[in-house]
């Protein structure tokens, strides 16, 4: 039965009170709002394992607040602790001012009425910061108004080794199937090295993932309008399969199931895999093991190894290369005692002079959205190929939920691991295909059911 | 005792009859939460993981634990020593034995303990990847959890064991009873209250854990781990849906319920005699 409470009037009709009251006064076009001496914000962030992205952002915070006679309290959540700390701050009416929202946050957030409505705000600054394209702005604009502005997106790129392929003649693969196909051709289980590395636990390198492969075939559990749509196709099939094939036939480590979220970066920082999904955090080790290399074999074995890692776009399926990621935006709760001094903060961290600073430090994990950012990051993605790949990121991204918004629904569709406990209970529990399809066509319908907007 | 333990565990009971999501007002829906789990196949799988956990963790806790008591309860040099050292892996901290245990049961080779030194023995040629499997994956997360868990039990029942009179023993060997009559006869129902009450604890604080599995194994490969702690944490947090997330946890409460008051009467029983 649906849920009254969480239908889209509800959340628009709180969000806009909140912003209009912020928003009161209004704001010089060609300047970020006006802070009060002695303004006091606490930002969030996300600890990625590229520390010194987490270090350039706090330091961009603190120039904010040094020029403006303010400060800023950085606190930070990872990967792993994200949820919790947002639920207990929600739930303890404790939000921060300014926080680093993933893909699916604004909309869950924006649904509780967490947030405040950024559109004006948004408007006025662009001539400064920007749009972002078309594909990224479902992220944060929910119900026609924008509750968070985009930063950047982490993507995932397919990490080979490009001495692995060209020694055994297998093509560079764009697609699933010849990803697959790759992995069979190099699949050596007694030398323990194998042809793949795809674990569907959960964290993004798993979801993620599984997302990536599902819109690429054209899968999508939600329609355009992100109205429920059944998932028992043809197509779910073949998504299926491959997500399952790879585990039955031998092509990963037996252990892959179980990796934790650097798990695959470790195996294929190792060579024990040939190739694997993940973020550019792997290419960000190999130069961070040359820096560090203790005398000249070892520097040159590490440099060896930079040199032959490749960061292809993400494969492709039937239907186009589609590629998830994590797009992390601000958003402004509505439990800030001053949102002024908030947007005057994001503004400043959205500025393209402040981003490349950051990006700069992000070993090319960072790919910003914001038109003129990206601009501006152009020579710096030029560096090789896999920075050129790294900037072109935005090009391929989807968000949860597509074809459709990323809705409340859709972000928990995300968050309830249903998308990596499907193969698993194929793999694990020895379901047949179908099986596992009908349970989890079932667990996003009763999402659906419950959840709307 | 209403702010620490009225209050939570009303409090607890109510949203358990609650839709309650995070950011949202709760509203009542009756037994709903408890249905929808009853006929949840992962709940039943819970259940079911939840309880072998338990009983294999409880059973080698209280083997190791007699063990243990019966070697330091006889004399010998050193054993002050030991009965330190034997206390370590009680005093350590949780996540840093679920951490160790994981790097232990690791397959990545060269760095798992027991692959590393099988393949350097020559005993294996390829890694086995201990977790990977349902079966694999309990029995690494029931091992980390006795590990743990039996220094307890031992120090338990050998202060037990240090309460039942020297002169029972005495008359027993004068009698012609060897060691294994007297430890049927003798030790095992001098120490039944200790067992019990150290068995019935055990089990209500195995059946809550969530630090060793959470950290070894995050519940998985797929749910072949997940234990009412870890689903409830799961359903709370990620899928903010905190009514079913607290009700995972309530289930439980009627067992621990019907445990304690036998807990309580074996210690005041132990209390008396």
């Amino acid at each position: 039965m649906r849920d009254p409470r969480l239908t889209r009037r509800h959340f628009l009709a709180g969000a806009a009170g909140a912003s209009a009251a912020a928003l009161a006064a209004p704001l010089r076009l060609d300047a970020a709002p006006a802070v009060k001496k002695g303004a006091s914000l606490r930002l969030w962030i996300l600890k990625t394992y590229v520390e010194p992205t987490n270090k350039a952002i706090e330091a961009s915070a603190q120039r904010w607040a040094e020029k403006h006679g303010a400060g800023v309290t950085v606190e930070y959540f990872t990967f792993e602790d994200v949820q919790t700390k947002y639920v207990a701050a929600i739930e303890n009416r404790n939000t921060p001012d300014v926080g680093q929202l993933e893909t699916g946050a604004p909309a869950r957030f924006a649904g509780m009425g967490q947030l405040l409505d950024l559109t004006s705000f948004a408007r006025q600054i662009e001539g400064e910061v920007g749009k972002p394209p078309a594909n990224v702005a479902p992220v944060t604009v929910i119900g026609g108004k924008t509750y968070g502005l985009p930063w950047y997106i982490m993507p995932a790129f397919w990490y080979v080794w490009r001495d692995v392929f060209d020694k055994n003649k297998v093509k560079l693969p764009s697609t699933f199937e010849e990803a697959k196909a790759a992995a069979a051709a190099l699949n050596r289980p007694k030398d323990n090295f194998y042809g793949l590395g795809q674990s569907w636990n959960r964290t993004a390198d798993g979801y993620g993932v599984m997302q990536s492969l599902m819109y690429s075939n054209g899968v999508g559990w939600a329609t355009k309008d992100g109205k429920y749509q059944s998932i028992k196709t043809a197509r779910m099939q073949t998504v299926m399969k491959w997500a399952t094939d790879i585990y039955k036939e031998g092509l990963q480590p037996a252990d892959t199931l179980t990796w934790t979220g650097s798990g695959n970066n470790e195996n294929f920082i190792a060579k024990n895999i040939a190739q694997t999904s993940n973020g550019p955090s792997i290419t960000f080790a190999m130069e961070n093991a040359v820096a560090k290399a203790t005398d000249a074999k070892e520097r040159k074995a590490r440099e060896e190894a930079l040199a032959n890692h490749l960061a292809l776009p993400h494969p492709g399926g039937a239907e186009a290369r589609r590629m998830w990621a994590i797009a992390m935006s601000f958003g402004i709760f509505k439990n800030s005692k001053d949102p002024e001094a908030a947007m005057s903060l994001v503004a400043h961290l959205l500025s393209p002079e402040e981003t490349l600073r950051v990006m700069k430090d992000s070993y090319g994990q960072f790919t910003p959205v914001l038109d003129k950012a990206r601009a501006a990051s152009r020579e710096y993605f030029n560096k090789n190929e896999n920075y050129r790949n790294f900037g072109r990121a935005a090009e391929w991204f989807v968000a949860t939920g597509w074809p459709g918004p990323v809705t409340a629904a859709a972000a928990e569709v995300q968050a309830s691991n249903v998308l990596t406990d499907a193969p698993a209970k194929v793999i694990v529990d020895k379901w047949s295909v179908d099986q596992a399809i009908d349970w989890a066509d079932k667990k996003i319908k009763e999402i659906y059911d419950t959840i709307q907007g | 005792m209403v702010g620490l333990i009225g209050y939570p565990f009303s409090r607890a009971i109510w949203l358990s009859f609650t839709d309650k999501l995070v950011g949202y007002p709760e509203r009542f829906v009756g037994l709903r939460n408890y249905v929808y789990l009853a006929e949840e196949d992962t709940f039943r799988t819970v259940v079911r993981n939840s309880l072998v956990f338990t009983v294999a963790s409880v059973a080698l806790k209280v083997l190791t634990g007699l063990a243990m008591a019966l070697v330091l309860h006889a004399t010998w040099r050193w054993r002050n020593f030991f009965r330190g050292l034997l206390l370590l892996p009680w005093i350590t901290s949780t996540v840093i034995i679920a951490l160790t245990w994981r790097w232990m049961f690791d397959a990545f080779p060269g760095r798992g303990f027991f692959n590393s030194v099988l393949l350097d023995a020559g005993l294996l040629t390829r890694p086995i990847a201990f977790m990977a499997t349902p079966e694999g994956a309990m029995a690494a997360v029931v091992v980390a959890n006795w590990w743990r868990g039996f220094p307890f039990f031992g120090v338990s029942y050998l202060a037990g064991m240090q309460s039942i009179p020297g002169e029972l023993y005495e008359a027993a060997a004068v009698d012609g009873a060897g060691a294994w009559r007297r430890f049927w006869h003798i030790t095992l129902p001098g120490l039944q209250h200790v067992m019990v009450v150290t068995i019935l604890l055990t089990f209500i604080f195995t059946l809550n854990d969530f630090n060793i599995i959470y950290v070894m194994t995050r519940g998985g490969p797929g749910t072949a781990t997940q234990v009412f702690a870890t689903y409830s944490y799961e359903v709370a947090f990620n899928q903010l849906r905190w009514g079913r997330g607290v009700t995972i946890s309530i289930y439980v409460v009627p067992l621990l319920i019907a445990l304690i008051p036998l807990v309580s009467r074996h210690l005041l029983r132990e209390r008396a005699a």
